[in-house]
């Protein structure tokens, strides 16, 4: 057995040690490969939009995560997160005077179960969330299967949700409302070179029940919605550079009329044992095909869509361009901690749409965001 | 269901050109060359926490979502 480069084995075995740990971390391909040790982080998220005039949403959000290896070949990873959110949202487009205060506690927890074959893996995660108004249950498996190179992964998963909704001060909801929601995933990913790695995931989601959000002017949606996302991802180590480049693209298309291309890079610098990580981020979408825009000179939007009888003024499912630029610090103290810093900038506008007109009248919708996690392995 | 067989063949066309962009010129990788690949910033999951408040936060404030998994479960956030 002679390697690509033409190595004899035995050049290769003094550094077999270090790759099969390396291998066993989480997060690599092929992911067949119990973690070798635990982990505990923390991340703690402070979020705030806005636009002009008028400051939105704030969230306070401190989360936990474990993944802890058990019985030789088992893996166990769980987070919980508890956000504290509070702030004035428009009822309509970007309407300042319509404005009305909110504030509500969201909790989440996820676990996840994995079992390890020798070229294989299943797992089996349930999630819950619950805030004043909503309550969230999912369950989903997925299984893996690598080549006998581990070179290539192929992964299938389906995940089954089941949300309700409770009338809540300020929702037009009289009654408490349901949604199920289906979704099946394929994956790919390839390892190209020492240097390369590819994934491509396909998604198709399924649901049918309530999706209008009952805060909003009159906003009346199908209750039932189709989507479908093909992510491409790349990960490239430029060894002469001391950097990894990641980047992607997600196509996403659903039967609300909304389709968006979304691309992502992020640079990953070594410098001196800290690793900064600059990212960029752009969106563009397409507006739903129920989404109204204001009327220049009315105090109130038409009562009346395109596309009867559904109806939204949510900006959310508005035509537009959106743009993050990013940056993260991430320190390595010792051989067991990890601390990191990440801030984000985010900006929506409809002239910032890329194929197509963005939907008018609508201000610019901002966000900045900061997470500061510590990470501990043992 | 709104554009269906446009939508279909754009999927088709573009999960296509997903496989062959994976699978065209990869060359068998021997495991003691993954090091550069077992690197933390070289995964596509790296920082499962960051991960899951990004998406999130995308999800919750535009119109599209997914293709990183299943089963994270709703909110009321969207």
């Amino acid at each position: 057995m002679t390697s690509s480069s033409g190595r004899p084995p035995s050049a290769a075995v003094a550094r077999g040690a270090v790759i099969a740990a390396a291998l066993s971390l989480p997060g690599v391909a092929p992911a067949q490969s119990v973690p070798e040790g635990a982990q505990i982080g923390f991340k703690y998220l402070h979020y705030q939009d806005s636009q002009p005039g008028l400051d939105r949403i704030t969230v306070e959000s401190p989360s936990l995560y474990l993944l802890a290896p058990f019985a030789q070949r088992w893996s166990l990873e769980a987070s919980l997160v508890v956000d504290s959110v509070s702030g004035a949202t428009p009822r309509w487009h970007s309407s300042i005077s319509s404005a009305t205060r909110m504030q509500d506690h969201r909790t989440a927890g996820d676990l996840r179960v994995t079992r390890y074959f020798r070229r294989a893996a299943v797992d089996v995660g349930f999630a819950y969330s619950t805030e004043d108004d909503y309550q969230s249950r999912a369950a989903s498996v997925n299984l893996r299967l690598s080549s006998d190179d581990n070179n290539t992964t192929i992964a299938v998963g389906t995940g089954l949700t089941d949300d309700t909704m409770n009338p809540n001060p300020g929702s037009v909801l009289a009654h408490e409302e349901s949604r199920r929601v289906n979704e099946f995933i394929v994956g790919l990913t390839q390892v190209l070179s020492a240097n390369d790695i590819v994934q491509a995931n396909l998604s198709h989601v399924r649901g049918r029940g309530y999706y209008s959000d009952p805060y909003k002017f009159l906003d009346h949606r199908p209750r039932a919605r189709n989507q479908n996302a093909l992510l491409l991802r790349w990960n490239r180590h430029i060894a002469a550079a001391g950097a990894s480049l990641r980047s992607s693209y997600r196509f996403y298309d659903d039967d609300f009329g909304i389709t968006a291309h979304t691309v992502g890079l992020e640079w990953a610098q070594s410098l001196r044992g800290i690793t900064l990580t600059p990212a960029l981020r752009y969106t563009t979408q397409s507006a739903a095909s129920f989404y109204v825009d204001p009327l220049p000179g009315s105090p109130v939007p038409p009562l009346v869509s395109a596309d009867p009888p559904y109806y939204s003024v949510d900006h959310r499912l508005s035509a537009f361009g959106a743009i993050t630029v990013g940056l993260k610090v991430a320190l390595p103290l010792g051989r067991s901690w990890l601390l990191d810093a990440k801030v984000d900038v985010y900006e929506q506008r409809g002239q910032w749409r890329i194929g197509g007109e963005g939907s008018p009248g609508l201000a610019p919708f901002r966000a900045q965001f900061y997470q500061l996690g510590a990470t501990y392995r043992f | 269901m709104r554009d269906s067989p446009t939508m279909i063949r754009s999927l088709a066309r573009l999960a296509a050109c997903a496989c062959i962009l994976a699978l065209g010129g990869c060359a068998t990788v021997q495991p003691w060359e993954k090091g550069n690949l077992a690197r933390p910033e070289m995964q596509f999951d790296g920082d499962p926490l960051l991960s899951r408040f990004e998406q999130h936060i995308y999800f919750s404030k535009e119109g599209a979502s997914g293709g990183y998994g299943v089963g994270g479960g709703g909110c009321g956030c969207n």
